[in-house]
């Protein structure tokens, strides 16, 4: 059988969290001690028509506009990406909503809020601004978020042969569930990723190798000081990207890092 | 593509396993009743599991986790991933799960426990329940799969789009076995939700009749063990030989009104598996029952497919079941190579009057080689899973 390795080039990124409105800003904050970070409102994607906008929840808005930039950064058009979200929470806000509506009597839920409420909101909003007619997933993995996205979205672009857009986003927990969720924070980060064979027109490309690993491991530390950064990968599932991140970035010391996958495996990752 | 399915169970209102399936399908006979859901007044029919009533699961109790563990004891399940886990280890296992639910039901439940600060109480303090994985989650917990596991939110596309990640996994070589499923139970998320947007029938579901009045919510789980054919020992001569994934991009909740998206999951499906459109014996439709989905899934069928192509929606069984109706169907869909019994469309009296399609109430006896089934779901995504029957006599199967 084929090897347990798999390659594809990285040309773009996207982000949007609390503390930085693009991957400019996010790479900033984990190259650099002396960047203060300054707190940003939530993002407003043009792509989204205005009246969608408008009933468009955080969780969606963070992962859309982040893709709308890494598809910027990469020159691709986002008809011909593929995509896979991820949220490990999914939209508590709305969870927190439509719970608090069905333990009352009237039970008459907003038809837009129940719309908004399916796991796959943020795909349909970027598939439907765009006109992207492809494949669209929309996954969960618990604490494994990341880097099971990570092994669906790099097998999906070796297997099938075409480029994807992975987009990793969470947003801060409704107060209910913060108990067993922490509270969360709004961070979104997006990647391109295709296969090697791929015409790139974008200025950026770097190659990222997964491996999977028969292994038990923790997600690893971070090499990264900044404080808001530090609280983003402990409290939001999505925000586990950023080891990765700070490979892309070259701030890691090292070109590999190992990520938890499940209970005994691992997945290895390498940027060249 | 050729992916050997080696073993399979559904568990539904029409059925706690796919042998008394079966034996609903023969007989006609619906598992749907007049809501009973506790906490629902809405006038409607829904599918509903009342084995799941009584499942205690302690710490990862939910409706939905009751509902997987009711389906992982049906049939030869269990017996065979203990088998592979065996053969492969446990880490070379993987493990995707579909589901639109999740464990949403019991978060509406710790909804109407909060304690007096307005947290949850101590019984609901489940962060391994309260999340979009939890399918994924439980499985591997109860069956022990150690290797990758995922679940996939796709709404109503969710458990099809299942087979299509395991396809993938398995050509890639990262795990020797893959257990897909799929499960939603009924909850008031649902329930309330379709009827917020006048989707919910006052009567049993009548796909494809002029005088269909919406949908009825059901709840379901099913399982399949995918393997690569090389080592899928298996006297089941059953493969997913196609599939197709592609998005609607028009709008959240309604259907793309020429069908856009669900012609090209179609047609990925056709030409991935390399048969031509005449080849598909029998078409498992999505046929919802909403007046919006039967009209253009039907008109869609109608300009793809010969007009002999037999095709029927069987949600009047067990209504839709949402995030689980993926694998549900395609279940019903491979199990035609078996039984050689086409199901016909439960309750059609009439069909829409602007469709012509070979689709009716009763069942037909046909062999059959080639096999489809539909998945649509909100956020237009869409998913098209293709079964064939092959020949495995040739390689040593046990």
């Amino acid at each position: 059988m084929s090897s347990n390795s798999f390659s594809c080039n990285v040309i773009g990124l996207g982000a949007w969290g609390d503390y930085c409105d693009s991957w400019g800003g996010l790479a900033e904050l984990l190259k650099s001690n002396e960047v203060v970070p300054e707190k940003v409102a939530g993002p407003k994607p043009q792509i989204i028509p205005a009246n969608e906008r408008r009933r468009a929840p955080l969780p969606v808005r963070l992962a859309v506009e982040s893709s709308w930039q890494a598809s910027q950064m990469a020159k691709v058009d986002p008809k011909e990406l593929s995509c896979v979200f991820v949220s490990g929470f999914g939209d508590t806000q709305l969870t927190d909503y439509m719970c608090k509506v069905l333990a009352g009597d009237s039970k008459e839920l907003s038809p837009t809020k129940f719309h908004n409420s399916v796991h796959n909101a943020a795909a349909g909003y970027w598939t439907i601004s765009t006109g992207c007619e492809k494949a669209a997933n929309s996954v969960a993995g618990f604490e494994n978020s990341v880097s099971v996205t990570l092994l669906e979205g790099m097998i999906q672009c070796v297997e099938e042969n075409k480029p994807i857009l992975l987009t990793f986003f969470d947003a801060p927990v409704s107060q209910v569930l913060t108990d067993i969720m922490g509270p969360g924070d709004s961070f979104a980060c997006s990647i391109v990723i295709v296969p090697e064979s791929f015409a790139s027109q974008s200025d950026y490309t770097k190659k990222i190798t997964a491996t999977l690993e028969l292994a038990n491991c923790e997600w690893p530390a971070l090499n990264v000081c900044s404080d808001v950064i530090k609280a983003s990968y402990t409290n939001n599932p999505s925000a586990r990207v950023i080891p990765l991140l700070e490979l892309l970035v070259g701030e890691s010391g090292s070109n590999t890092i190992e990520l938890p996958l499940s209970e005994q495996t691992a997945l290895s990752v390498r940027v060249d | 593509m050729d992916i050997r399915i080696v073993d399979y169970e559904s568990t539904s209102a029409a059925g706690v396993n796919i042998a008394t399936l079966r034996e609903a399908i023969q007989t006609q006979s619906s598992g749907l009743r007049l809501n009973d859901f506790p906490g629902s007044p809405l006038n409607t029919w829904i599918g509903r599991v009342s084995e799941v009533d009584d499942i205690q699961l302690g710490p990862w109790q939910s409706r939905n986790n009751a509902l997987a563990a009711l389906g992982l004891e049906q049939g030869t399940i269990k017996e065979t991933m203990a088998r592979l886990i065996k053969r492969f280890s446990s880490a070379r296992i993987g493990l995707v799960m579909g589901s639109s639910t999740s464990s949403i039901d019991r978060t509406e439940t710790a909804y109407t426990e909060l304690n007096q600060e307005g947290r949850l109480a101590e019984s609901y303090q489940q962060p391994l329940v309260h999340n979009p994985s939890a399918p994924s989650l439980f499985v591997a917990h109860y069956i022990g799969i150690t290797g990758p596991a995922l679940t996939i939110n796709t709404a109503c596309s969710s458990s099809a789009k299942v087979f299509a990640t395991a396809t993938r996994w398995l050509n890639s070589g990262i795990v020797d076995a893959v257990l897909v499923g799929g499960v939603d139970t009924l909850c008031l998320s649902v329930l309330h939700g379709f009827d917020s947007l006048q989707l919910v029938s006052p009567n049993p579901c009548k796909p494809f009749d002029q005088n269909r009045e919406g949908i009825n919510l059901g709840e379901a789980a099913g399982y399949a063990v995918l393997m690569r054919p090389e080592d899928a020992e298996t006297d089941l001569d059953l493969a997913l030989s196609g599939y197709g994934e592609s998005s609607d991009a028009y709008h959240m909740s309604h259907p793309h009104p020429d069908g856009l998206g669900a012609q090209l999951s179609m047609t990925q499906a056709l030409t991935m598996s390399g048969l031509g459109a005449s080849a598909i014996g029998y078409i498992n439709l999505h046929g919802t029952s909403s007046r919006a989905n039967d009209l253009i899934e039907g008109q869609l069928i109608e300009r793809l497919f010969p007009k002999t192509t037999q095709c029927s929606s069987t949600k009047a069984w067990m209504g839709h079941t949402l995030g689980a109706a993926g694998i549900t169907e395609g279940l019903i869909a491979l199990d035609v190579l078996q039984t050689n019994i086409i199901p016909g469309s439960m309750n059609l009296d009439n069909l829409d009057e602007q469709l012509r399609l070979s689709i009716q109430a009763e069942n037909k006896v046909a062999e059959v080689d080639h096999v489809m089934s539909n998945s649509f779901g909100f956020g237009g995504n869409n998913c098209t899973l293709l079964f064939s029957r092959v020949d495995n006599k040739d390689k040593g199967a046990v």
